[in-house]
């Protein structure tokens, strides 16, 4: 039987923190804490990173997260019509559909887990500053065009967003309102 | 023992800091000033809101504290005097300072006051205008050291000071450090006289004491990253390191009250436009110069 090491204790740790805020994302009716909620589950998934001794990935995901579903939560409390969630209103619909989505989701992520073949396990992680190194390598080489069509698309995406969001200057030429 | 030195080295900054504001407030200088705020703040009643989001309304003046100290881990105040000293230092004062905006959302939102909720999403807004313009110039930085390190960040200026050597990062990194502190004129979450405090509010007593501590601990770890970001941190003659530290620090966050008290408040679009319009064009154009530099002058 193996030993349960400080690591393996922090990983399960902060991996049941991770998925006990996600479940909180959808046991509130408050968007905002049902935001912040998501903002601490990848949180703590980012701190999982860093107990699994991958810092540069830990760092960044932390980083990220925190402005990204800040963010998320203004659309969410402007698109909702009871934000607060003063007006207990119910936030579910379709169930079943969710549960069986969910179900089959569940089985295919511990599918891939499962089979796929991961290699060897590493006994010791590099140096962290070596890690940062080999990622950037990485994304300069092999992975650059997936990085790039991604951001390409994001970028696309962002100025479309903007255009839709101005008022259209040919349907209304003197700005009135 | 070194956290615990370090922490003890930004309570006493953070004090300096409020003796300093409070100076530049209302023209009187006492170094006694905060101290009586402070037993003033902790003897008051700290009320709680009628309807508040209680988990956010208590969480919020911690988290802003946390935040802060955290930026301040990943700083040396001399070689040996850090925290942690992180392969990706560089990149997790940004990580740190990400959890002022959370914090200060979670300010606002909690009390379930108006002036407070405007005043939190201001600073979402606030973070979309200044959040390149933090980490743009730390590229600029990291790329020179060819480390994310900080200490092997100050260790690159042992010839030339990132000051000297990347004037444009300076200023930008400094603009956009005023902005993550919300000072003036950056003030926009708080606001005297048009919000009535904004996310600070609602809260009183010992909350109210916590959340300005916070702020005065935000103002002196953006003041340490300026300073081993692009004064050479502890480099410096005769001084010991953590003299030169300390009188860098001070001096960073006199200059960023200084700066604030004589500028009128800028309004939220003028904000957003200057940051994207101006800023990250010079923060591009900045990383286009360090490279030139890197390569032909090291």
């Amino acid at each position: 039987m193996a030993v349960i090491t400080l690591q393996t204790f922090f990983i399960a740790g902060f991996g049941l923190a991770a998925i006990g805020f996600g479940v909180a994302v959808f046991r509130t009716s408050s968007m905002m804490r049902s935001a912040l909620a998501l903002l601490f589950s990848q949180t703590a998934l980012g701190a999982m990173f860093l107990a699994m001794q991958v810092e540069f990935l830990g760092v960044l995901q932390i980083m990220m997260m925190a402005t990204e579903m800040s963010i998320m939560a203004i659309f969410m409390v402007m698109f909702m019509m009871d934000p607060g969630g003063l007006g207990a209103m119910e936030m579910t619909h379709q169930k079943r559909l969710s549960i069986l989505a969910g179900v089959v989701g569940t089985l295919f992520i511990a599918g891939i887990a499962l089979f796929t073949s991961w290699g060897a396990v590493i006994a010791t992680a590099p140096p962290a500053a070596q890690q940062t190194h080999d990622l950037g390598i990485e994304l300069l080489g092999r992975s650059m065009l997936i990085f790039e069509t991604a951001g390409v698309t994001i970028l696309t995406a962002m100025i479309a967003a903007t255009a839709i969001a101005l008022p259209s200057l040919q349907r209304n030429p003197h700005h009135e309102p | 023992m070194t956290t615990l030195l370090i922490i003890s080295a930004l309570l006493v900054g953070a004090y300096l800091v409020a003796v300093l504001e409070a100076w530049l407030a209302n023209g009187r200088f006492r170094l006694t000033g905060p101290l009586w705020a402070t037993v003033a703040l902790l003897g008051r009643e700290s009320i709680v809101p009628r309807t508040p989001d209680r988990l956010f309304f208590e969480t919020a003046p911690v988290l802003l504290l946390v935040a802060a100290v955290l930026a301040a881990a990943v700083l040396p105040l001399s070689p040996s005097l850090i925290i942690a000293n992180m392969a990706t230092g560089a990149l997790f004062i940004n990580a740190a300072l990400a959890y002022v905006l959370v914090a200060l959302l979670m300010a606002g939102w909690g009390p379930d006051g108006a002036y407070a909720l405007i005043g939190g999403w201001r600073f979402l807004g606030q973070v979309i205008a200044y959040s390149m313009l933090v980490v743009m110039p730390i590229t600029a930085v990291a790329m020179r050291a060819e480390s994310l390190l900080t200490t092997d960040i100050v260790l690159s200026q042992s010839g030339v000071w990132n000051i000297v050597y990347q004037p444009l990062g300076f200023v930008l990194f400094f603009v956009a450090s005023l902005a993550v502190a919300f000072l003036p004129p950056f003030d926009l979450p708080t606001a005297g006289g048009e919000l009535a405090g904004g996310v600070e509010a609602e809260y009183t007593g010992s909350r109210l004491a916590v959340f300005r501590l916070g702020r005065m601990v935000l103002i002196v770890s953006l003041a340490a990253a300026t300073t081993v970001f692009y004064l050479g941190g502890w480099l410096g003659p005769v001084l010991p390191p953590w003299a030169w530290s300390a009188v860098k620090i001070l001096a960073v966050s006199a200059a960023m009250l200084l700066i604030g008290h004589t500028l009128p408040r800028v309004r939220e679009t003028q904000l957003l436009a200057w940051c994207w319009k101006l800023g990250i064009p010079l923060a591009l154009l900045n990383i286009f110069i360090v490279g030139v530099l890197v390569l032909i002058w090291l």
